[in-house]
């Protein structure tokens, strides 16, 4: 193999016509990272071994005529918060990697292997997911391979980097306040943040039970499909797990936007960003047909909300760390998660209550409307160890300011889709396609209209 | 309407962080102190967007929340 890598759903085609065996992709994907990963920082842990003989035990099972799922051969990678088998499960941290190995891969990890998909490694990610920059202080950053000098965004940095940079054609992170949407925004990828209690989150460290989300990340939204559709299912070992059916979106992409009422969030989400983030919402909102301006009420408090929960339930989580320990952590976590533990419960208590409030109210949008649009990010990339934005004139941190516009909505769980935009010759930027609740074929379908039409793409892998 | 609720200075910030870590047995070194009051700050000022909403008395949270829709 050589020149641009394969998407996985060509993978897929080229091993069924017999073009390609599951050793040769893997043995690919393994060079790109022999190749690459010294620069670009995106795995913190290769199981090639293990990879290859699973490669050949696939090509073993369909030399027999078997069938050997719908991802078969397809490389991916996760976010060095999932369970491997044998490894610590690390979660960004120094401390973690003290813990027993894993006993076996998590939920997600050994439903895509059961489809056929082929596990490479784990990937470089924020201290404890309390993060949106990608930086890592026990591992180093993660580069973004559009310009190596620029954050990959976080706190999945090496579920991006890894993708943006071709290693794999999949990649899995975790999206508490944003962190798949802020990395596919900022490396040019397509990321899928399901609905809350979609997927089981079973065999992954936890950061803020009550906002965390596992999902996908790829270069088109075919591969975004085909994995999302082979992690769904109920798993009783995931307590937030909704009863749902398994839905599958793949055959629902091509169904174009007959019937979909699309509109531009306004308010919160027209401002505080730098012009590109609503050029980008405007050049999709131009192709997609959208008109309308909604205003999601109350967002900025929303935001809030999920700031407060996430501090608390972050510093609850780790206090035992904290107190052991408290030299080990990153000291950008480790701020944030003492202040945490300064906050009364009942601070928490009305966010939750407010939660409540606000999902009924944006409920009631979604009887006007299937599809909101927003931006992902405030700003591209900014480059590695910056520490402010500049946003309509104002100077403001980064680390929390990268998530505005993905707060309001995984606040309440609706599920997204992060495609990415090009406006001009710079980098990419991301813009989020937000559906309701329980309808990630939507998102899906509105995001492979726009990725049709050239108006976002990826740009890295070979579709076939 | 309550009266607003009163400012919060940065002194009193690294008092309250100071207490919580001694409560939850976290030793707080003097080096950490600013930061984490400057997190805390952040975090009040998010809360009282909150705490300032008016919710009903019988406006409760979900145990296990669990977006809902009907088309």
């Amino acid at each position: 193999m050589s020149g641009a890598p394969l998407s996985a759903t060509a993978i897929v085609a080229a091993l069924r016509a017999g073009r390609l065996s599951a050793r040769a992709v893997v043995e690919d994907s393994l060079g790109r990272i022999r190749a690459q990963d010294a620069t670009i920082n995106a795995f913190t842990d290769v199981v090639a071994e293990r990879a290859l003989a699973r490669a050949d035990a696939l090509d073993a099972a369909r030399a027999r005529g078997e069938e050997t799922g719908p991802l078969s051969g397809v490389p991916f990678a996760v976010k060095n918060l999932f369970d491997i088998a044998g490894l610590p499960t690390r979660a960004g941290s120094l401390i973690n990697r003290g813990r027993a190995p894993a006993a076996r891969d998590g939920f997600l990890v050994r439903r895509l292997e059961a489809a056929g998909a082929v596990l490479l490694g784990g990937l470089n990610m924020g201290e404890y997911a309390y993060d949106f920059t990608g930086e890592n202080a026990h591992d180093g950053p993660s580069r973004n391979p559009r310009d190596i000098a620029h954050m990959a965004g976080g706190s999945s940095g090496g579920s991006g980097a890894a993708v943006a940079a071709g290693m794999v054609p999949l990649a899995l992170g975790s999206d508490t306040n944003g962190s798949i949407r802020v990395p596919s925004s900022l490396c040019g990828l397509f990321g899928l943040k399901p609905t809350y209690g979609r997927l089981s989150r079973e065999g992954s460290f936890p950061f803020v039970s009550s906002l965390d989300h596992l999902g996908p990340m790829a270069g088109s939204v075919a591969d975004l499909a085909l994995s999302y559709d082979a992690m769904q299912g109920p798993d009783a070992e995931d307590p937030m797990q909704a009863p749902r059916p398994i839905e599958p979106t793949l055959p629902e992409l091509e169904k174009g936007l007959g019937g979909l009422r699309i509109a531009v969030a306004g308010g919160h989400f027209a401002r505080g960003g730098e012009p590109v983030a609503q050029q980008a919402v405007a050049l999709a909102a131009q192709a997609l047909g959208a008109s309308r301006v909604v205003d999601i009420p109350e967002a900025a408090r929303a935001r809030a909300a999920a700031y407060v929960i996430t501090a608390a339930e972050g510093a609850a989580l780790h206090a035992e760390r904290l107190r052991a320990r408290p030299q080990d952590f990153d000291p950008d976590v480790r701020d944030r998660l003492i202040g945490g533990l300064a906050i009364p419960a009942g601070w928490v208590a009305r966010a939750q209550r407010f939660r409540r409030w606000y999902q009924a109210r944006v409920m009631a949008l979604f009887q006007e409307v299937e599809l909101i649009l927003a931006p992902a990010t405030p700003a591209r990339a900014p480059l590695l160890g910056q520490k402010t934005l500049v946003l309509e004139g104002q100077t403001v941190p980064l680390r929390p300011n990268l998530g505005i516009y993905t707060q309001p909505v995984s606040f309440i769980g609706l599920p997204v889709v992060a495609v990415p935009l090009w406006p001009d010759a710079g980098l990419p930027i991301g813009v989020q396609i937000i559906a309701p609740p329980w309808r990630e074929d939507l998102a899906l379908r509105a995001a492979r209209a726009l990725e049709r039409d050239g108006v976002a793409r990826c740009g890295v892998f070979q579709a076939g | 309407m309550t009266e607003p609720l009163p400012p919060v200075t940065e002194e009193e910030a690294r008092a309250a962080v100071a207490l919580a870590a001694r409560l939850a047995g976290v030793p707080l070194r003097e080096e950490w102190q600013a930061a984490a009051a400057t997190s805390y700050l952040a975090t009040v000022a998010a809360a009282r967007l909150v705490l300032d909403f008016p919710l009903e008395d019988e406006a409760e949270y979900a145990p296990v929340f669990r977006p809902v829709f009907r088309a």
